[in-house]
């Protein structure tokens, strides 16, 4: 046979073999009428801000016409619609400057989520086991309406709580006005690595309860104890956009960083120098380099400052951190102690910063205080000093009113676990306590035992597991958003926006479930909530503003109103305070060193437990998205899993060798993750990145990868109450070979990892 | 015998042909719909190539055979509305802005057909759509195959003053749209050479 002749044969009967379908898939779905004309294959973009996480970054949505599978009244069809391609940061935002975050990007993913919960749930199976029925929003509503009928009847208010992640803005307002209407205790607020001590230390040396805005892109050097500023802590892309002016973008002018921590993080890879430093005494350190810069008089001794007045023994120049002593208690160098003092002393404006692990010990108020003190030596009375504080909106609202953090949430489960109070109804807000709290607070028994909880959620996560109802909220995209910005900004940002797209599923806002059921219960409910819908609300918290806004202010509200919706929000001309006399904190005894406490005897359990924010999920709650569980940590390249940072001696110790299986076992518990050699981690130390070990969370994140808070201890910082999440010690283990650990690591190929099994 | 060997392979081609064909005929036209959840059926989802998804789609696209113009839910009469003044914008809106012209939806229609012409049979099946809150499941007309990568913009071509017509033939003639101008390469280039418009490959193709 001829070639030519062969080759058409085998192309043909190729094509038969390869024959699966044929026909057309021609939609046989119906197609909805457009609710809005759009212009094919125009982009436009839209203002959004930011949820994923608290530093309220402004956002623009790319949003063209696309067509989108939705049900309307119980029929599936299709329908033309804007949808969300891409989401850029907002150039006029002065957080984030027109940059957004790999994690802001993946907001993305939230809204299209195929695990997103798309219609009104109610529990069939038993609690926690994730078996739920679908139901209207009618018999939804009505069912919530009855519970709260039931309650509001009762004498004892305490029969309702609310448990939500920490809310700013006009969220927070309503949900504070719907349960005070019912006189219940004010909501609580979680989150696993709560700030509650820097708050805390700010108010007590600056004056200011919240976290400082870092101006860094006029400083010359910077001095961080622990703080991970470049990824995950407080407003990473605000200090990002700062961090890179410091050191390139100003000619002949760099400024030097030096980062002090115990596990090397993704900030502590870009510093000129890094110091390792013993788990706890990160305040010791600050208060030596204070000393040699008291006592070779680099600075003047006299100055005051409250921060000063914190610190027992400043004013006879901390006789207690001769450089000596410090190097032994922090197994630091006594010529490096005083060559970061020479080198802050120096500097034009130099800053020091504290967060992360230092705070998270028993004594972390103490090296938040010491370390201010050192900022405040380091700023030198600086009339633009480089750590400031973002001045708060000139709005009316009612008083900081809620139960923040560890103690509230360990009291809660006490209380009811105690049977001494147990609400009889709890609402859920994008929380996810289960998760994030040690499972020796119990908090899963204590959950099991309230009559009714209701969900606001979005997804289905080891909390709202527990919920007998579900009300899904809508993606931020879809709904009316504001937020005020803590820090990030030298002037007042309030972030605000319309919804970009309107809703997938059949989903509600949830102010507007509660401002709706709020209506229906009438009486005073009714009367402390008193607007029709959300956006009703924020245009009478926000229009006030207009008067704020100086000569360029809009001649009327309702042009005010259409400019801070359409530009993202609404900020003020820039101020720059440390209002240090305007605070009235209560007096503080002058803070004295006291030694860490670790729970767990150190020949038992020889390292110190050291859990991190992941790069890329912080604190867990973004576990869910696929981008972030695809990109690669920046120090590891490890991805889609969890591991273990070991210093390689510890490990040739152990006999332990990369991505070999180990387990870490507390007093509390144990997890088994693979071991991945590192070495900027002190020996004595074994860290683990927080947010994968997901029980039950979408596709994605559920049974992957383990949960370190699971097993830390309950043990709290002394002055706050705040968890110390950093305070626990552990054993190490190994416990199987490379092929048990089945570490993914991006960098190394990935050919060992079969595909079915590593990527779901 | 060299002759009747060639035969004898041309036959067996020719047999393989005609049974491939009957195959692809006598498969049906999607897969079977599985009814796992009636109250959420889904288009089917399978393809052939990112291109084509179907092999039958794919062996016409490649011989260039097209069968005439697709049944659509309404005659809907071009020549009527084109006749009575209407300008291809009015209704196709977008087009002097973006890659595509808008194909309006149901309300739309309904906005004139509410008191004009409303007992015509066609125009009592759109106003059936809209009471049914469906849109018009209108079918494509004008496509490329997507293997060639091509991508149209209609604005530029509306600002350099190119007429509908010359790629959608005469309104005024058509009833539904038909495919009026087999619109290959050869087609777009013969206009942007006499035009001297970019006949460079990543003009179109990218």
């Amino acid at each position: 046979m001829e070639r030519r002749n062969f080759l058409k044969i085998s192309a043909i009967s190729g094509a038969l073999t390869a024959l699966e379908s044929c026909g057309s898939p021609e939609q046989q779905l119906i197609r909805f009428i457009p609710d809005e004309d759009l212009v094919p294959g125009i982009a436009t973009w839209k203002p959004s801000v930011c949820t994923l996480c608290s530093a309220g970054c402004g956002a623009l949505v790319r949003v063209m016409e696309g067509e989108a599978e939705v049900v309307r009244n119980g029929r599936t069809g299709i329908i033309k619609m804007g949808l969300a391609k891409k989401l850029e940061g907002n150039p006029d935002h002065p957080v984030n400057r027109g940059k957004l975050c790999a994690r802001g990007h993946a907001a993305l993913q939230v809204l299209y989520h195929p695990d997103r919960i798309a219609n009104p749930l109610k529990r069939r199976g038993t609690r926690g086991s994730g078996d739920f029925q679908q139901i209207s929003w009618d018999d939804a509503t009505a069912e919530l309406i009855s519970h709260l009928s039931e309650i509001r009847s009762s004498v004892n208010g305490a029969s309702l709580a609310c448990l939500t992640r920490p809310l700013r803005g006009q969220r927070r307002e309503l949900i504070d006005r719907f349960l005070k209407a019912f006189g219940a205790p004010a909501p609580i607020s979680y989150e696993p690595l709560d700030e509650t001590v820097l708050r805390q230390a700010n108010l007590l040396s600056f004056g200011s309860a919240a976290l400082p805005t870092l101006d860094l892109s006029r400083a010359d050097y910077l001095i961080s104890f622990g703080a991970d500023f470049l990824g995950t802590w407080n407003s990473p892309v605000a200090q990002s956009i700062g961090y890179g002016e410091m050191r390139q973008g100003r000619a002949g002018r760099r400024g030097k960083f030096v980062q002090v921590e115990s596990r090397m993080s993704q900030t502590g890879a870009n510093a000129d120098e890094w110091i390792p430093c013993r788990p706890g005494m990160e305040g010791v350190l600050a208060l030596g380099i204070a000393h040699v810069i008291l006592s070779d008089k680099l600075r003047p001794r006299d100055a005051r400052s409250r921060a000063f007045a914190l610190i027992a023994g400043w004013a006879e120049g901390l006789p207690d951190y001769a450089p000596d002593k410090v190097t032994k208690q922090t197994g630091v160098s006594a010529e490096t102690i005083t060559q970061l003092a020479h080198e802050i002393a120096a500097a034009q404006s130099g800053a020091a910063i504290i967060a992360g692990a230092p705070l998270a010990q028993t004594n972390g108020m103490f090296n938040a205080l010491a370390v201010n003190a050192l900022e405040a030596l380091a700023e030198n009375g600086h009339a633009e000093p480089i750590l400031s504080f973002t001045p708060k909106p000139p709005i009316a609202t009612a008083a900081p009113n809620m139960q923040a953090g560890f103690p509230a949430i360990s009291a809660f489960a006490q209380a009811i676990l105690k049977e001494q109070r147990t609400p009889k109804v709890l609402l859920l807000y994008d929380a996810n306590p289960v998760f994030g709290s040690p499972a020796s607070i119990q908090l899963r028994e204590a959950l099991a035992k309230i009559p009714y909880i209701v969900s606001f959620g979005s997804f289905i996560d080891e909390t709202s597991a527990f919920a007998d109802l579900i009300l899904p909220d809508h993606a931020p995209l879809e709904s009316w958003v504001d937020d005020i910005a803590e820090s990030g900004a030298t002037r007042t940002v309030v972030s605000l926006a319309p919804p970009a797209v309107h809703p997938l599923h059949n989903t509600r806002a949830m102010p507007d479930v509660l401002l709706d059921v709020a209506q229906r219960l009438g009486g005073p409910i009714a009367a402390a909530l008193p607007w029709k819908s959300y956006d009703a609300m924020l245009r009478s918290a926000y229009v006030p503003l207009r008067q704020h806004s100086g000569a360029a202010a809009p001649p009327s509200e309702d042009e005010f109103w259409t400019k801070i919706t359409t530009q993202g929000g609404w900020w003020s001309t820039p101020t720059q305070t440390r209002a240090e006399a305007a605070s009235a904190a209560s007096p503080h005894v002058p803070a004295k060193f006291a030694e860490a406490e670790f729970d767990g005897a150190a020949q038992e359990f020889p390292f110190h437990f050291a859990p991190f924010p992941s790069q890329s999920f912080r604190d867990g709650s973004l576990a869910h998205l696929p981008w972030l569980q695809e990109m690669p940590d920046v120090i590891t390249t490890a991805m889609w899993s969890s591991w273990v940072e070991l210093n390689p001696k510890t490990a040739a110790q152990l006999h332990i060798a990369q991505g070999e299986l180990v387990e870490i076992t507390s007093q509390h518990g144990s997890v088994r993750a693979p071991a991945v050699l590192s070495a900027g981690i002190a020996p004595d130390i074994v860290a683990m990145p927080i947010g994968q070990g997901h029980e039950n969370f979408s596709r994605f994140a559920s049974g992957r990868g383990a949960n370190p808070l699971g097993i830390l201890a309950p043990v709290t910082e002394s002055d706050t109450g705040a968890l110390a999440w950093a305070a626990t010690r552990v054993k190490l283990a190994r416990v199987g070979g490379a092929e048990e650990g089945k570490l993914v690591l991006f960098a190394g190929g990935m050919s060992r990892f079969p595909a079915e099994e590593e990527h779901r | 015998m060299p002759a009747l060997n060639r035969l004898k392979n041309w036959l067996i081609v020719a047999l393989l042909c005609a049974s491939g064909w009957i195959v692809i005929e006598a498969l049906p036209a999607g897969p079977p719909q599985e009814s796992i959840d009636t109250s959420r059926q889904r288009p089917a989802q399978t393809v052939f190539t990112p291109a084509h998804s179907s092999v039958r789609g794919a062996i016409s696209d490649f011989l260039n055979w097209r069968s005439g113009p697709p049944a659509q839910p309404i005659a809907f009469p071009h020549k009527t509305h084109v006749a009575r003044g209407l300008q291809c914008q009015v209704c196709h809106t977008g087009v002097d802005q973006g890659p595509d012209a808008a194909i309006p939806s149901v309300k739309f229609c309904m906005s004139c057909h509410l008191v004009i012409a409303k007992d015509k049979p066609e125009v009592k099946k759109v106003a059936a759509y809209q009471a049914r809150g469906e849109d018009i499941p209108w079918v494509r007309v004008y496509n490329y195959s997507a293997s060639a990568h091509v991508k149209f913009n209609h604005a530029p071509h509306i600002r350099a003053g190119v007429a509908c017509s010359n790629c959608h033939g005469d309104m005024l003639q058509q009833t539904t749209a038909v495919r009026a101008v087999d619109l290959n390469m050869g087609y777009c280039l013969s206009c942007h050479t006499q035009r001297k418009a970019s006949i460079d490959c990543t003009t179109c193709h990218y």
